[in-house]
């Protein structure tokens, strides 16, 4: 009798101290996918700050791959058991979590205090649904630009071109003197992408894509559609583009490569390219990098000064079955505090907070935020911006446009059925 | 007629297939870590992927639509899961074709070679590819195949030929590939064989020696029809591999391009996760299953004749 009685104390004051602990310890979960450098780094360091001021509440930080991650965070949502916060591009993914009742609104948290003025108005569009706010825009600034390699163009007197015809004409120049013009990584899809937004949206202005992704009055059979893929096609056939480009991987760098070896001398592609550059060939960063804009397309209806990209790049969001989620909130808000925005402009990235350009110091970031801050509109990436299963059907037709074996025709006629079995219409 | 001396044997009892004997209860108390390992992590997730394939879900809402058999229509109309469906027969075919006597031509070279240093290094040499993992081998041979700077185009250049764009061809992809795929499982077969050539008796090639059989003679008449259980084991793991074979397409191509080198697994994949369509992707797993299944049984059952000890 004396032993069960101990036992049962015992298992009482296990249960109270048990109790008392976990009473104390706010635990929250946090993935993020910035894995590379300077990536861990500036997220650790902005969560042992609120750590530091916030005795009792625990963040466990999960850093993945960025593949991986899409995959694993589905797989969490889908079994009921997602972290706390998590990251996302905005758009279309996002507003199936959102659909889903898998987030929180942040609208009141991002309304309190002002807190939202912050933060660069374009920026905010990506995960702003019905009129309520799902994220904080934290990580980068990131648009598409055309990079060269200066000591090619000045080899044959090129200057950066202002307009398709001229751009056309460069690349001709150095077709017939051995040089390849365009650098392009197509096994990755949404690398050649970006000509295609970038060609529809100069010639028909953001709103045809808007009309036709939300299936308002706008159709990816739409002259404008159909003329980009003409103008691409026209590049493949000259022999603008790298050879093999569909079967070359941009992760493991093969579109790099022969920009780095003088082999081919233009590749369009994100602003993050830049702190790669740095790390992987300063001295081609220093001594032969050049960019320019996507040229305007002349007779084209939309404003040259447009860019497709992300401002934002990486938002969090705040999980539906987080049980802290201010807890969760304020941690987020440490990410992009003043001294975590000072540090990620020291490391070379442009968070979406007004005001960032006065502190860039670094000459090519700063032409690329006047590029985002001149812009008339900021396109997201179509695979982004469309629902998922969409957005992969928008990817394999660009590989396949790109690779001759769909007419531009057969490629605006492939994403409009795809459309119209999404919408059911 | 003599009359019966011999005792007649007690007639056995009929042998019920079941009985609840401690023999039974023996093996079934063995069996269980496994049978249970094996219920949770096959059994279930093959039902429950074939449940979801009656569902129309993006895999994250909590409600799913029931829309009975639509994705399995789909699927029998599906242009590019048939073409998935072709390029998985084409592996099979080439695999085997390859890799199997491949693999018996070096093990015959190892048996012959016997215990020899140079041998012995030879061996683990081959044995390399089988032991990196299939994520470096696929990034290790994007590069090799590089247009502009991979070794195999310089090489063809070098000696005046035309290099190709081996991974962005769609009529060059998929055999690029399975080249691939060759290259890295033909050591495995080699030491399958090996093995089994090795527990061949030594007595039967002095005998076939003895009887003036040449080294190919005895091979051919002797080794070769001694060990066809194992050559009989190695095609069905060659088919059932190459039937569900996922991991070198997807770094390599990503059944790319335009689907040109897609297989049955890859095509899942991209359905269930990048595509948000659970149910679609489910149907595909299902099939791929039924497939897989189907082959490998008519496999085992019209080769059964071949079989041997070894």
């Amino acid at each position: 009798m004396r032993k069960v009685l101990f036992f049962l104390l015992l298992v009482a004051m296990l249960i109270g101290v048990g109790t008392v602990a976990f009473a104390q310890d706010v635990t929250i979960t946090f993935w993020h996918i910035q894995n590379t450098d300077p990536g861990p780094e500036l997220i650790q360091q902005a969560v042992d700050r609120y750590m530091a001021d916030n005795p009792g509440v625990t963040v466990e930080v999960v850093p993945m791959q960025n593949d991986p991650y899409k995959t694993r965070i589905r797989t969490a949502m889908g079994a009921g058991d997602p972290p706390c916060v998590f990251p996302s591009w905005g758009g279309g993914p996002l507003y199936e979590y959102v659909q889903a009742e898998q987030v929180i609104d942040l609208t009141d948290y991002m309304n309190a205090d002002d807190y939202v003025s912050r933060f660069v108005p374009s920026s905010l569009s990506n995960v702003t649904f019905d009129g309520s706010m799902y994220g904080v825009p934290v990580e980068n600034t990131a648009i598409a630009v055309f990079y060269y390699n200066k000591a090619i163009f000045e080899q044959f007197g090129l200057t950066p071109p202002t307009t398709w015809d001229e751009l056309v004409a460069i690349a001709q120049t150095l077709i017939d003197n051995g040089v390849t013009p365009f650098s392009l990584a197509n096994k990755t899809k949404w690398t050649s992408s970006m000509y295609y937004m970038y060609l529809v949206d100069r010639i028909a202005g953001p709103e045809l894509f808007a009309s036709t992704a939300n299936r308002i009055g706008g159709s990816f059979e739409d002259p404008a559609f159909v003329q980009a893929g003409e103008m691409i096609q026209e590049l493949v056939e000259m022999g603008a583009f790298i050879e093999g480009f569909n079967g070359l991987d941009y992760d493991t760098g093969q579109s790099r490569i022969p920009m780095y070896a003088d082999e081919a001398a233009m590749e369009l592609m994100g602003t993050w390219q830049i702190s790669t550059y740095l790390a992987e060939n300063p001295e081609f960063y220093e001594d032969k990098l050049g960019f320019f804009a996507f040229p305007a397309v002349e007779g084209g209806a939309g404003d040259p000064s447009n860019v497709v990209g992300t401002v934002g790049d990486n938002y969090y969001h705040i999980s539906s079955t987080c049980a802290n989620p201010d807890e969760a909130f304020a941690m987020i808000q440490y990410l992009i505090d003043d001294e975590s925005v000072a540090l990620r402009v020291e490391k070379g990235r442009i968070p979406p907070v007004v005001g960032v350009s006065a502190m860039l110091t670094d000459p090519v970031l700063q032409e690329v935020i006047k590029l985002v801050e001149n812009a008339g509109a900021v396109q997201l990436w179509y695979d982004q911006y469309l629902p998922p299963e969409l957005g992969e059907v928008h990817k394999d037709t660009m590989q396949a446009l790109f690779g001759l074996e769909l007419t531009p025709e057969e490629a605006a006629q492939n994403q409009e059925a795809a459309l119209a079995e999404f919408f059911g219409s | 007629m003599a009359t019966q001396i011999i005792p007649k044997r007690k007639a056995a009892a009929p042998r019920k297939w079941f009985t609840w004997d401690e023999y039974t209860l023996t093996i079934i108390l063995f069996l269980l870590p496994s049978l249970l390992l094996m219920a949770v992590f096959v059994v279930y997730p093959i039902l429950s992927s074939f449940h979801l394939s009656l569902f129309e879900w993006n895999g994250i809402d909590p409600v799913r639509t029931p829309v009975g058999l639509a994705n399995w229509e789909r699927l029998l109309q599906d242009d590019i899961f048939w073409r998935a469906f072709r390029n998985n027969l084409t592996v099979v075919a080439l695999s085997i074709m390859f890799q199997m006597p491949m693999g018996m031509l070096l093990a015959i070279m190892m048996e012959r070679g016997g215990r020899r240093f140079i041998f012995r290094v030879f061996k683990t040499v081959y044995f390399f590819p089988m032991l990196m993992s299939s994520v470096s081998i696929g990034i290790l041979f994007k590069y090799i195949y590089d247009p502009s700077f991979g070794i195999i185009n310089e090489t063809l250049e070098a000696i005046g030929l035309e290099g190709q764009s081996w991974l962005g061809e769609t009529n060059l992809a998929l055999f690029a590939v399975v080249a691939v795929i060759c290259w890295q499982y033909t050591p495995f077969y080699m030491i399958l064989f090996l093995a089994s050539l090795n527990s061949v008796s030594e007595d039967l090639r002095d005998a076939a020696r003895i009887d003036g059989a040449r080294e190919f003679q005895y091979y051919w008449y002797v080794a070769l029809p001694l060990v066809r259980g194992t050559v009989r084991t190695a095609i069905i793991l060659s088919l059932i591999g190459s039937l569900k074979y996922f991991d070198l397409i997807w770094v390599m191509t990503e059944g790319g391009p335009n689907n040109a080198s897609e297989l049955m697994a890859t095509y899942m994949y991209k359905k269930a996760f990048p595509s948000f369509d659970m149910g679609y992707g489910s149907a595909v797993a299902s099939a791929l299953f039924i497939i897989v299944m189907i082959l490998a049984l008519s496999a085992f059952y019209f080769s059964r004749r071949l079989e041997t000890e070894v």
